[in-house]
Formats: structure tokens, C-alpha cells, sequence
């Protein structure tokens, strides 16, 4: 152990006295997060979400709502879930009791309740429960926007029946049959139309507003039944239990008819959610980048002779291997801690509140980090080839782990390939340790899958480097 | 100190070292003189432990040596044919570095390295990084690094390629009072001048074969003449250069003629020859013959082909 000490003590020193790699493991990144936390902050233009895995539970007897459900099902931003899969593989209708235990679990981390009464009777507007774990603020936000679009994109009559039943109650019939005439009168009068035809249309819940279209085609006026085009791409489209109402957006009018009852299930304390992602992503990119040039270092140790004059010592190869792979997983652990330390600095992430379970997560990270810059060493036939084929593979794994960006911007089958990589489930631990503040044995299936991609990469990596007779 | 037995040592098709027996006694000033690619650096590998013989046995001090064996390697030191050291460091973290590797610790590593140091003129740039060294202070730390555990037997493989003729003598000085002191060397070149002026037994490799073993005196009787004779490669020159066509060796470099007579071939008839084509004595100079001259009659190749 002596020996393997030694020899880890030497590349920390040749490490430090590296200034441009010392830049690279630590300083760059952190001026990159402090520039992509601005960029993510205030920039949004991504194309829209796909595969949101959002469960679903129906429990009005109202067509209009099933209709909605129809809607989310067809929209492509949703993986809707309705059903429940019981322990002996038969399914049952998911129901409102399911909904926080497979958030927790991480089966979904949205969930919509239409409540028997989508129909208010106690106000205006519409009655919806929604659970959330919402660990990307920008997916949250996209979230609200979509079911807010499938709400007026597709059941306006929802709204309409419920302004009508609300006025007939309180009115009575023949003073709100008298106002619907007016209306409908009011709104001939100013735009055309026949009458009749209005006031049929506001009884059946549709607002009369099909005429307002037809007979005034100025385009500077909308449709107040079709969504408003923040919605569209969902920025913008706060959810009411987030943001305060201003008077005049299109779509606060919309919130306020639509009463949703947000329950956030996880990361309810989390200060600050995308830094807490963003920096996770960033941090284990360029623990990649680090540990792929220290294995690269391999080549240069062999063309100096260094590997001989190590191994003429009492050295064994094992102990040269086990070293390297040592000293990555200190400085893994170092650069780690020093970038969630930065994001501290910067964005207020709480990194003491679960710093021993955060440690134990950024040593099995880089421990898989490493060992993935062992097998990149191991299978490049130079150093040039290393640093080239580990550029490729740390972006590729980046992109697709979802470092940069949420995994459900990806194509589905680009999700599922991310789920293959050491990114994404070294930010799962992140996001457990920091967001679920999950503890010590919540933990442990993501250790687990991390130590067995770290065993079975070092196997490949301790092989390939024996076969290519890198100590030779 | 080394014994090799039948070794061979193969890289794919490659036979790098074909059979090679060689025993080298303790104190011994030993000698690889071979071309590039001769062997000269599998046998040193071999020797140092870094790689295991295809055949034959191979011990140092009685201990066989291999890779899987650490611990076999204590009494070796080697020098490697690159500069082996970590340049970003300072030349004494590099020493403490390999010092440790040993099992020096404390007072006993500090000394030694001090001791090291000072033996190689680089006792004032103990805290320098070693990539702002010159190529001759690289040279001498590298061999002070192999030193330090105090070796039964050092391989020096190479040692002064690319360095300057002053690095080279405090290089030379130095590991002749090494041996003076008792440890034994082997000394792997292609520069004859090293072998002559260092080694006390040489053996002439190549094509992975040892052709010949002994002292410069013993190889030197190999050769079929006393002496050689130069004069300058002119067109003056060229007739008796043809003329001796059949009489032995006549090698040409540098604008110089060097003849290396058969054994039944007279030197009073070269001179006679010479003067039949008027040409003056003085344009003559006979020598006697170098190691490059045994290497030459007994591989029929030059040392820097």
C-alpha cells in the first residue's frame, strides 16, 4: 500500500505543478457554470419536451374531461400513465392514493388528478390536481405550459361550462337566459353574426366566440379560446401556485380560471433546482475530461521510460494500475467538491446540508469516471488517439447523460441510451442527494449500478492494458 | 553478478535475442557494444526484471528475475536509454519520488539524495523543475535516480545520448569511481570511444547473437592484422585504392581510406605500391585497430548502420 501511496502522492504533485491541467479541472469549469447558470437562467429556446412521463387519474364523469385525457395522450410531450401494474403483472386504474409513492419512486414525476368536481361549484373556472417532482425547473414550467395549452386547445367547453353553470346559479334561469341574450346581442351587434346561433353556442359552454372569429377577421384580435403563444412552447405559462397573477397577460386570465392545487413531492427545500442540476452535469463532464487526460498520461509515462524505471523498482504493474486509479478517484473527489462548492458559492446549492451522503456519491463517481478513463487509455493505440476518442466519448455521454440539458428534449431512444452512461447516473446520485435529500440506503441502488460500471470497465481496461503490453 | 542462460526473446516474429549465455562477475565493468536494434536494450530489459525470457534462464545475484517478482528487483538500478524522470517536479522530488519507491524514508533518503546531488554537480538546483534543465543535468539526475537504493548492479542502458561532451566525462568520472567503489556494471552503446575508455569486458552483439566476449586486448587479437592503414580518399589516391581490392578491407568515410590488411598480406608491399604511384609517405598514417574494426571483421556490418 506503501508503494501505491507513493506513487499517488507523485501524480497529485506532478498534477499540481501542471498549471494548465490544475485550470482545466478547476477553473474553467467553474467559469463555465458561472456562464451556462446565466445562459440556462434567461435563455429558453428549446423546441419542446418529449416522453414526460406524467400519470393520469380521471375521476369525473364529465365527457369534456375524458376528452382531455384523449388530448394529453395525443400530445407528444406526454408518456401518459393511467395505469397501475400490480404485483402479479395485472393492471388497475392508477388512482390518487398511487400518485405520491411512484413520484417518489421516480416512476413519473408529474401527475394530473381531474377531481369528480372539474367543475367548480364554489367559483369560476376549473378544479385540477397536480403532483410534481420537479427537479428541472425548466421542464416544471414546460409542464404547466402543455396542460394548460391541452385545457384550452381542447376542452374550452370545460371553461364554458363551468361560467355557465356559476351564472345560472346565481342569476336563475330566466335573468341568466335574459343575460345570455343580451350578450349574445352585444356580441352580434359589435362583430355580426346571427344571434341565435351566439346564444346557443354560449349555452352549450363554447363562449359564442366561434362567431367573433368568423365575422371579424382582423388579425390583431385572438381567439380567447385558442392558447396564448407563450403557451405554446410552456415559457412563461407560470403555474398559479408559483407565480403572482398580472392583470394583464393573456394567460394569468386563464389562470385564474383554472384553479390548480400544486403539490410539489420532492426537492420542496431545494433553493436553487437548476444549479443544482447544472452544476452536477458540468462537474461530472469535466471530471471526464480530467481523469481521460490523466490516463492518457499512460502514454507519455511509457515513451519516457518511466514505466521502466518504475517496474525496475520493487513496482509491480497492479500497483502502477491501482495507483492511477487511486489518484482519479482523489481528484474526482476533489474537483467535485470544489465545483458543488463553487455552485454553493454562486447559486446557493445546499451542499452542507448533505455533504457525507454528497461525498460518498462524488467518490463513486469518480471511481466510474476513472475507470472509464482507464478503458479509453486501454483501448487507444496512442495518446493522441486518447485524447481525441475521449473528447468524442465525454461529449457523446454528456449530451445523451444529460448534463446539458434535460433528457426528455431527447428523442426516446436517445433517453434510453443516456440511461447507459456514467453522466446520467452520476447525476441521478446528485439529484437523490441534493433534491430527494434521499438517505445513506436510498442511495444505494445508484451506488451500486455506479460500482459495477466501475468493476466491469476496470476489468476491460486491466485486460486491454495487460494485452497491449502497455508496461512492455 | 548476471548470469544468462540459452535467453531468447522474441516480439512476434522478431527474435531480439536468439540464445544469448553470458556471465558477468561482480565489480565487472561490463560492455554492450551493438548497433541500433542489435539487442543491446531487450537484454537490459530482461536483466532489469521489466520483461520475462521466452527461453533460457536468466539470474541476478542467484535470484531469477520477472516481472512478478518486486522483490527480486531491489538489487538492480536502472538507467533507462530515455530521460525517466517527471519533468514538471523539481529534481529532488523526482529523487524522493524513486527514493521511496525503494523504501528510503527520512534521514537516510534526505542524505542520499543529498549525497546524489552533489555527486553530479546539481546540488543548487536541487528545487528546479527538471524541464528547465539542460540535456546534460537531465542525463546526470536520471543516473543519480537509479543510484539511490545503492544497487548491487547498475544497468546503464545508453546513458549519454544527446549529451554534451562535459556532461558526458562527470558522467564517465562518475561511474568509474562507482565501480572503483565495487558496484558492478553493465554498460550498453554504440559508441566504441565509451566501451573502450569505460568497460574492462566487452561483448559484441548483434542481430540478438553475442559475437564475441572479452577484454579490448583479447577482441583486438580477433582481427587478422596489428595494424591499419589510412590516407585520404582523393583521385590521387584511387589507383592504389583500386589496387587493393582482394587484399583486404578498405573502408572509406570522412574523405579518409582506412585499409585493414588480409593476414598474408605484407605492409612493405602496400608501401611499395604506394611509391610505384608516387605517392609521398607522409599521406599514410598506420593505427592500431579500434573496437569498430573487431565489430566490423566479425559482423560485417559498421556499429552506425
Amino acid at each position: 500500500m506503501r508503494v501505491i501511496l507513493t506513487l499517488v502522492r507523485k501524480d497529485i504533485a506532478n498534477f499540481l505543478r501542471n498549471r494548465a491541467a490544475v485550470s482545466l479541472t478547476f477553473f474553467v469549469p467553474i467559469a463555465l457554470i458561472y456562464i451556462f447558470g446565466w445562459v440556462f437562467g434567461l435563455k429558453q429556446t428549446d423546441t419542446g419536451p418529449t416522453g414526460i412521463g406524467l400519470g393520469v387519474v380521471n375521476a369525473s364523469a364529465n365527457p369534456a374531461a375524458e376528452k382531455f385525457v384523449d388530448a394529453l395522450r395525443a400530445d407528444s410531450a406526454f408518456r401518459v400513465v393511467t395505469t397501475f401494474e400490480n404485483p402479479d403483472h395485472t393492471r388497475r386504474p392508477l388512482t390518487e392514493a398511487d400518485l405520491r409513492s411512484l413520484i417518489h419512486d421516480g416512476k413519473f414525476r408529474y401527475a394530473v388528478v381531474i377531481p369528480e368536481d372539474v367543475i367548480r361549484r364554489d367559483g369560476i373556472g376549473l378544479h385540477l390536481k397536480i403532483f410534481s417532482d420537479p427537479r428541472n425547473e425548466i421542464e416544471s414550467k414546460m409542464v404547466n405550459g402543455l396542460l394548460q395549452k391541452a385545457i384550452f386547445s381542447n376542452v374550452p367547453e370545460l371553461l364554458g361550462q363551468s361560467l355557465q353553470s356559476r351564472a345560472r346559479e346565481v342569476l336563475g334561469n330566466a335573468r341568466f337566459d335574459q343575460f345570455n341574450r343580451g350578450l349574445a346581442g352585444a356580441i352580434t351587434t359589435a362583430f355580426g353574426g346571427d344571434p341565435a346561433q351566439v346564444q346557443r353556442d354560449l349555452e352549450s359552454g363554447g363562449l359564442g366566440l366561434k362567431q367573433v372569429a368568423k365575422a371579424a377577421p382582423d388579425p390583431t384580435l385572438r381567439r380567447l379560446d385558442t392558447p396564448a403563444p407563450a403557451a405554446k412552447n410552456g415559457a412563461g405559462a407560470a403555474p398559479a401556485a408559483t407565480a403572482p397573477a398580472k392583470p394583464n397577460a393573456p394567460e394569468d386570465f386563464f389562470s385564474r380560471l383554472v384553479k390548480i392545487d400544486q403539490e410539489q413531492v420532492v426537492g420542496k427545500d431545494v433553493r436553487s433546482p437548476l444549479a443544482t442540476r447544472l452544476v452536477g452535469g458540468w462537474a461530472i463532464m469535466f471530471l471526464l475530461f480530467a481523469v481521460s487526460a490523466s490516463s492518457a498520461a499512460f502514454f507519455d509515462e511509457k515513451s519516457t521510460g518511466l514505466f521502466q524505471r518504475l517496474l525496475s523498482a520493487p513496482v509491480t504493474r497492479a500497483q502502477l494500475l491501482w495507483s492511477r486509479f487511486l489518484y482519479g478517484i482523489v481528484l474526482g473527489l476533489v474537483q467535485l467538491s470544489t465545483l458543488f462548492l463553487a455552485g454553493r458559492v454562486m447559486y446557493g446549492i445546499d451542499v452542507f446540508g448533505h455533504l457525507g451522503n454528497l461525498l460518498v456519491v462524488c467518490a463513486f463517481a469518480a471511481a466510474a469516471c476513472t475507470s472509464f478513463g482507464m478503458l479509453v487509455a486501454a483501448l487507444a493505440p496512442n495518446a493522441q488517439a486518447a485524447n481525441g476518442l475521449s473528447t468524442f466519448v465525454v461529449m457523446v455521454m454528456s449530451a445523451t447523460g444529460g448534463a446539458w440539458y434535460p433528457m426528455s428534449f431527447m428523442p426516446e431512444f436517445m433517453q434510453k441510451i443516456g440511461k447507459f452512461t456514467v453522466v446520467y447516473w452520476s447525476m441521478e446520485g446528485f439529484a437523490q442527494v441534493l433534491w430527494a435529500g434521499s438517505t445513506f440506503g436510498e442511495l444505494l441502488p445508484i451506488l451500486g449500478v455506479l460500482a459495477g460500471i466501475t468493476a466491469g470497465v476496470m476489468a476491460i481496461a486491466v485486460w486491454r492494458l495487460n494485452h497491449k503490453q502497455m508496461f512492455e | 553478478m548476471l548470469s544468462l542462460r540459452s535467453v531468447t526473446k522474441r516480439y512476434g516474429a522478431l527474435t531480439a535475442l536468439d540464445g544469448v549465455s553470458l556471465d558477468i562477475a561482480r565489480g565487472e565493468f561490463f560492455g554492450l557494444l551493438g548497433p541500433n536494434g542489435a539487442g543491446k536494450s531487450t537484454l537490459m530489459s530482461l536483466a532489469a526484471g521489466l520483461r520475462s525470457p521466452d527461453a533460457g534462464a536468466l539470474t541476478v545475484d542467484e535470484v531469477v528475475v520477472s516481472p512478478a517478482d518486486p522483490a527480486g528487483r531491489v538489487a538492480l538500478g536502472l538507467v533507462p536509454q530515455s530521460i525517466a524522470l517527471y519533468e514538471e517536479l523539481s529534481a529532488e522530488q523526482n529523487l524522493r519520488i524513486f527514493g521511496e519507491l525503494y523504501g528510503l524514508r527520512g534521514a537516510l533518503l534526505r542524505d542520499r539524495i543529498n549525497e546524489g546531488l552533489a555527486a553530479v554537480q546539481l546540488a543548487e538546483r536541487r528545487r528546479d523543475q527538471v524541464k528547465n534543465f539542460s540535456g546534460g543535468m537531465q542525463r546526470r539526475l536520471n543516473l543519480i535516480a537509479a543510484l539511490l537504493h545503492r544497487p548491487k548492479l547498475l544497468l546503464c542502458d545508453e546513458p549519454t545520448v544527446g549529451v554534451d561532451p562535459q556532461s558526458r566525462n562527470a558522467i564517465f568520472d562518475y561511474l568509474a569511481q562507482l565501480n572503483r567503489d565495487g558496484l558492478t556494471i553493465i554498460y550498453s552503446t554504440h559508441y566504441m570511444e565509451e566501451a573502450t575508455r569505460l568497460c574492462s569486458r566487452i561483448g559484441i552483439i548483434d542481430h540478438g547473437r553475442i559475437h564475441a566476449l572479452g577484454t579490448l586486448d583479447e577482441l583486438l587479437t580477433r582481427l587478422p592484422f596489428e595494424e591499419e592503414i589510412s590516407f585520404p580518399a582523393t583521385p590521387e589516391t584511387s589507383p592504389l585504392a583500386a589496387q587493393l581490392a582482394g587484399d583486404g578491407v578498405l573502408l572509406t568515410a570522412d574523405g579518409r581510406h582506412r585499409f585493414q590488411p588480409r593476414a598474408d598480406f605484407r605492409l612493405s608491399a602496400f608501401y611499395a605500391r604506394a611509391e610505384a604511384l608516387g605517392l609521398p609517405p607522409r599521406l599514410f598514417t598506420a593505427a592500431r585497430p579500434t573496437l569498430e574494426a573487431v565489430f566490423l571483421h566479425l559482423t560485417g556490418r559498421n556499429l552506425r548502420e
